[in-house]
């Protein structure tokens, strides 16, 4: 089986931001980089279909980036995929389109059984260059998959709704793209770190598509409001309601 | 002036409350750019069409019927290349969809058909030009992004919760249309739909969390959360490593840094003093109240609003409070 | 040359010839584990030698059978000297030490002897009744064999009441000296009514018996657990694997070597030919395990069974490789049993993972094993070589490589503790062309965790009302990678420790303070493997002298008299030996304070339970090691207790709150900080 799962990186979200002096990007300096978590969690879907399947086929990782994106193929590749695609840019487009035509490109002739991505990239949160690649390369698409069985040449998957799952099934070649709680990724062992320093990457530029959404502002969210302390017996319980209801909006 | 086509999100043969936000937002995109028509498609299987009028109610102008046994469950292909035709067909400058599982689906198929980009999961919705232009959520949600986005058409979807669906009612024109392919030919199937309902809400789904620490004394008070929890309706009951380790709830219910993660919009921290074991499990949860005894407890620190009292008197009346403040709402 | 000078020259060649086979081969098995040089601090493990191997300082620790032991060790050496003798007597018959040595020298030789036979017999008694009678409970735990233990005793017994009675009979005979025959002159009258010939035949059989035994019992102990008796000096000399001041300092891992396969051990050859001798030393007393907080809760780990499973995995595995002989083949069963390993078919994870690495049972051993180290490189196989270990440990795994933390905080909260107290960064204080004194290393715990930023202030309160000047890191601080270390995660130790290092080497800091043993162990004791080297100071040490300076502006009169007891932490006790300091301080700044002991406590204090990666793995299995520690120090009846770890006071005040008790926990810089009389003025 042969098996492609596209990742980013992505800051690592436990720090405080600063919004770049033009106004449209967080500033990078400082920030550390990882695998984005849902691509995290793909990783480990292309590796435990491979690992059903006998272990043959593989399973290639494409990431599309700057040149430290190898970075993360490598974490990909210490996992255990065997080998690496970067489809090098400097400069991320915001428009996922964009993005998703670089990657059809790559992925159309590789003539891929499976093609996985995370269901979202946290740090632009568009979550939707999994289904535009599956338009144009016109493959069967299921998002949010949470639950997965691969078998001759078909699949049955379980998408994760707001408070419901949805029961889907599809034919290979198909692109799926992984939510939360399908499995925990495993961490790479130094052996695997190791070996990975050996695994093919290929770098080659990316094929960007035309930007259609632009970034026009960037900035922080409010900060969040010092905790009161409402009283000290039931007395407080209708104030905290009514804040509840009226400021937090969440009853 | 431009016409918006909405697509109205159904689930088990009913209208979403989203369905009602999106159209409210559709109207409004239609009012900022000068007043265009509202276009609602309504897809399902058998007697859809007798919700049109709830569409209407919201302020479609026009409600597009797509009555099929094959959209008895979503169809993301036949939805997809129907919307499509539609979009190509006629003088819609915006596409609208709820960014949910279902719209976060369907609308970046429908971009990438058409060949434009798509904004998703926007806060707020404004017309520049030929530019839609909304606030993003970006970096897990730190940081706000204003995107503008242009295209023929511009697709965009919008946050659930983020427009309050508004009355605003049109008479009923509702108009039957066809699928470009045959529905029952997609080759991806929904076999079947999974309601949550009457199970129990899993942790990291409920909007709304109850959690119990020691404070609680016994296993027996941990009562106390499930009637807030059901007060609330759309509530989970999570535990503290102390209380699991006691053997008080099973491990599974445990939040913490070596149980879940969870973040939901509401957090209800009960007898629970906030060891750091704790507060890495639920620390980014958007609004946390916590009561406990003991005015010193860490949970405060990171509290929106404490009250510093006996868990035992303070919960039945905030279980109280809620079912009266839910039965009015 | 009698005829039987020669039975007895012929037997002892022969016994010899099979001791020195038995030893060589052990030897040879010992190569089967890697190469390590132990013969560095030759001074230091002379030291240990004389006081942990001859002096018995360790198997004292339990006084009664360790005195009882201890006459029995004393008694062989002695002994030993009666034993050459003897082997010369029966190459040449009638032969003493009289012979070369002087009057004054020989005699108290004899009464030497005289009195060890007996001191050596009543200890035996003991032990043989302790072994049959009252049976301890480590000595039956871990389904361990006394059998042998009672075979091997009552031979020496009988070796004694064969050297007795050998004394005896001599005496007996026409024209004996009984010049310092203080014992046997005393049994003599006993055996009166025997003829000088019926005496002497006695003292014959008894003479033949004694030294028969002895070399049966030379050539039965390497096939022993106690095998002991022979190499327990030699263990002991080689012990102590970081070096003199470096106690339990984890053994360094060149992670850079290209041609590296295997990280840690899964098997007895990844282990060095010292935790294999570890083996050989192993008596299986016990006592290790008896101190082991996982043990005593419930856990299925026992640190003797650790030492034991190992020798047991190297002697199957070796008399294997014997068996099929170099350059032989393997047949498919002999290869089935070369393949297994240590992990898994002896050794589960789950007795891995239990460790609290608390150093109790490598305190305790009396011949110096260190069972730890090999805790420790099975853990490493299982996270460098499979990623095989807790789930609950990967948030804590990838936290430490995303956020420098175990616990995912922002980088931008670590100072928030100091909003309001004008305390200066070592970026601020560069920046005004400053240095201080002090670094004041926070730590994770004391960053982010509510309870710990409380002992952060009180610390940073007390620096500054005695005018120290200092500085914190700020969000320039990141975890070294300890967590990391003890879960077996080296490479993340080592990215993350190196990084530190190049914080602090960057700034130039010669001088640390920190109120977490777990800091205060890291970069003081490991550091220095991997470059680092700074005083690294505790702040119970620190808060010492500042009292001592009399720098501590402090109210010591007033108040209520407390009674308050102490919790002595792993890392900052077992690992640093720092058992006085936290005591002094709290005296000295309190003199009204009364200072109870629970019942295990300093070197032999429980272990809280968060060591070793357990702060961040769930506790399923028995009793909490907390809760028990907790109750410990409640039973002492102290109104406040005292801790000088975060992790400790995570732990123990957990423990505390369980057990429905509200007796405050707190941590020794928070007593002081509460006593301070002036308010401390922010530095310039």
């Amino acid at each position: 089986m042969k098996i492609a799962v596209c990742i980013k990186r992505v800051p690592v979200m436990e720090v405080k931001f600063v919004i770049a002096a033009d106004g449209t990007r967080v500033e990078e300096s400082g920030l550390k980089y990882d695998v984005n978590d849902f691509d995290l969690w793909a990783i480990e879907a292309g590796l435990q279909l491979r690992e059903k399947n006998g272990n043959t086929g593989e399973v290639v990782v494409i990431s599309l980036g700057p040149d430290t994106a190898q970075e993360q193929i490598r974490k990909a590749l210490a996992m255990g995929a065997d080998r690496g695609v970067l489809l090098k840019t400097d400069a991320m487009p915001t428009d996922g389109f964009a993005v998703a035509q670089a990657l059809a490109a790559e992925l159309r002739d590789g003539g891929y059984d499976v093609v996985l991505f995370g269901r979202i990239a946290i740090d632009s949160m568009n979550q939707m260059t999994g289904p535009m690649v599956a338009e144009l390369l016109d493959l069967p698409c299921v998002t949010n998959v949470c639950k997965l069985e691969v078998a001759n040449g078909a699949g049955r998957a379980e998408r994760q709704l707001e408070g419901a799952n949805e029961v889907v099934e599809f034919p290979l070649p198909a692109l799926l793209t992984i939510d939360d709680g399908l499995n925990k990724e495993r961490l790479p062992s130094l052996k695997g770190i190791m070996a990975a320093k050996k695994k093919p990457l290929d770098v080659k530029p990316a094929q960007l598509g035309a930007a259609h959404v632009t970034v026009r502002k960037m900035e922080l969210p409010p900060e969040r409001a010092a905790g009161r302390i409402l009283g000290d017996s039931a007395a407080a319980v209708p104030e905290l309601v009514r804040l509840l209801q009226t400021e937090a909006k969440v009853l | 002036m431009a016409n918006v086509l909405v697509f109205a999100e159904v689930r088990g043969g009913e209208l979403r409350k989203v369905a009602f936000e999106a159209v409210t937002a559709a109207r409004s995109l239609a009012e900022l750019s000068g007043g265009g028509q509202v276009h609602a498609v309504l897809a399902g299987g058998a007697g859809i069409g007798g919700k049109a009028e709830l569409l209407a109610r919201y302020g479609a102008d026009s409600v597009l019927v797509l009555e099929h046994d094959g959209f008895a469950q979503y169809n993301p292909e036949a939805l997809a290349a129907t919307l499509v035709q539609h979009l190509q067909g006629a003088t819609y400058a915006y596409a609208l969809f709820s960014a949910t599982a279902q719209g976060r689906d369907l609308s970046p198929r429908v971009a990438a058909k058409m060949g434009v980009g798509l904004a998703a999961d926007l806060t707020g919705l404004a017309v520049d030009g030929n530019a839609v232009v909304g606030q993003h959520f970006t970096m897990n949600g730190k940081v706000i992004a204003t995107l503008a986005i242009t295209g023929a058409p511009a697709i965009v979807s919008v946050r659930p919760a983020a427009f309050q669906p508004a009355e605003n009612a049109r008479p009923l024109a509702a108009a039957a249309i066809t699928s470009v392919v045959d529905p029952l030919a997609s080759r991806v199937k929904v076999v079947a739909l999974k309601q949550g309902g009457g199970d129990k809400i899993d942790l990291n789904d409920a909007p709304v969390i109850i959690a119990g620490g020691r404070g609680l004394k016994s296993p027996a008070n941990f009562q106390l959360c499930e009637d807030l929890a059901d007060a609330f309706g759309n509530a989970a009951v999570g535990a503290t490593r102390a209380v699991t380790d006691e053997g008080w709830r099973p491990h599974s219910d445990q939040i913490g840094q070596t149980g879940r993660n969870v973040s939901p919009t509401l957090y209800v921290a009960v007898g629970i003093s906030g060891a750091i074991q704790h507060l890495a499990g639920m620390r980014t949860s958007k609004t946390i109240v916590a009561i406990n005894k003991d005015k010193d407890a860490p949970i405060f620190k990171i509290a929106d609003y404490g009250i510093v009292g006996d868990v035992m008197e303070v919960m039945p009346a905030f279980t109280a409070a809620v079912k009266q403040a839910r039965s009015q709402g | 040359m009698s005829l039987s000078n020669i039975v007895f020259a012929v037997v002892l060649v022969g016994a010899l010839a099979f001791f020195v086979r038995s030893a060589r081969r052990l030897t040879k098995w010992l190569h089967i584990g890697r190469a390590e040089v132990r013969t560095d601090h030759a001074g230091e493990r002379t030291r240990n030698l004389l006081l942990i191997g001859i002096a018995q300082t360790k198997i004292l620790r339990d006084p009664i059978g360790g005195m009882m032991h201890a006459l029995v060790f004393w008694g062989f050496m002695v002994l030993g000297l009666g034993t050459v003798e003897i082997m010369i007597q029966g190459l040449a018959t009638g032969f003493t030490w009289d012979v070369i040595l002087p009057r004054f020298l020989y005699l108290p030789y004899v009464v030497s002897q005289e009195l060890f036979a007996v001191f050596v017999l009543i200890p035996v008694g003991y032990l043989l009744y302790r072994r049959l009678v009252i049976k301890p409970k480590r000595f039956h735990d871990d389904a361990v064999s006394g059998a042998d233990a009672v075979f091997i005793l009552s031979m020496i017994a009988i070796l004694m009441v064969t050297l007795l009675l050998i004394f005896v009979m001599e005496l007996t005979q026409p024209g004996a000296s009984s010049d310092g025959r203080v014992i046997s002159g005393l049994l003599v009258p006993l055996v009166g009514g025997l003829s000088a010939e019926t005496a002497h035949t006695i003292g014959r059989v008894a003479w033949w018996m004694h030294a028969l035994l002895i070399l049966y019992f030379l050539n039965h102990l390497p096939f022993s657990k106690h095998l002991h008796v022979l190499t327990s000096l030699i263990n002991v000399w080689f012990s102590n694997t970081s070096g003199p001041g470096r106690i339990g300092a984890m053994r360094p891992m060149d992670l850079e070597a290209e041609d590296a396969e295997q990280f840690g051990a899964s098997d007895v050859q990844h282990l060095s030919w010292k935790n294999l001798l570890d083996g050989y030393s192993c008596t299986e007393c016990g006592r290790c395990t008896a101190a082991c907080p996982a043990n005593l809760t419930g856990k299925m780990l026992s640190p003797r069974m650790i030492v034991v499973k190992t020798r047991a995995r190297l002697t199957e595995k070796a008399q294997m490789l014997d068996a099929i002989g170099e350059g032989g083949t393997a047949t498919v069963e002999q290869q089935a049993v070369l393949d297994k390993t240590l992990l898994d078919n002896w050794i589960t994870e789950e007795e891995l993972w239990a460790c609290t690495s608390c150093r109790a049972c490598v305190q305790e051993c009396p011949v110096s094993i260190d069972q730890l180290d090999i805790i420790n490189e099975l853990r490493r196989d299982l996270v460098l070589m499979e990623s095989r270990f807790p789930e609950e440990l990967a948030p804590a795994l990838t936290s430490l490589e995303r956020n420098g933390s175990p616990w995912a905080f922002s980088a931008a909260d670590r100072e928030k503790w100091a909003e309001g107290m004008h305390i200066p960064t070592m970026a601020e204080m560069v920046a005004a062309g400053e240095k201080p004194d002090i670094l004041f290393w926070v730590g994770c715990m004391g960053s982010f965790d509510d309870r710990s930023k409380k002992i952060t202030v009180a610390f940073a309160r007390i620096l500054q009302a005695a005018t120290v000047k200092f500085a914190i890191l700020g969000q320039e601080e990141t975890c070294h990678g300890d967590p990391a270390r003890r879960m077996g995660n080296e490479y993340l130790y080592q990215m993350l420790a190196k990084g530190v290092i190049e914080t602090l080497d960057g700034y130039q800091i010669k001088t640390i303070v920190t109120f977490c043993p777990h800091c205060f162990h890291q970069m003081g004791s490991e550091f220095p493997d991997l470059g680092g080297r700074y005083e690294v100071i505790h702040h119970t040490e620190y808060i010492e002298r500042l009292l001592d300076a009399g720098r501590v502006p402090l109210d010591t009169e007033h108040g209520q008299r407390l009674k308050v007891a102490y919790h002595d932490s792993c890392y900052l006790g077992r690992y640093n030996e720092i058992y006085e300091e936290p005591r002094r301080a709290l005296k000295k700044a309190l003199p009204i304070i009364e200072l109870v002991e629970p019942a295990r406590t300093k070197s032999r204090g429980l272990c809280c339970g968060a060591g070793g990666g357990r702060m961040w793995m769930e506790e399923t299995v028995g009793k909490r090691v907390n809760v028990e520690r907790s109750e410990e120090l409640l039973a002492t009846g102290a109104d406040q207790i005292a801790v000088a770890c975060p992790f400790c006071m995570t732990m123990i005040t957990d423990g505390v709150t369980g057990a429905g008790s509200t007796v405050p926990v707190l941590d020794i810089s928070e007593v002081i900080a509460a006593r301070l009389t002036a308010v401390p003025a922010p530095l310039p």
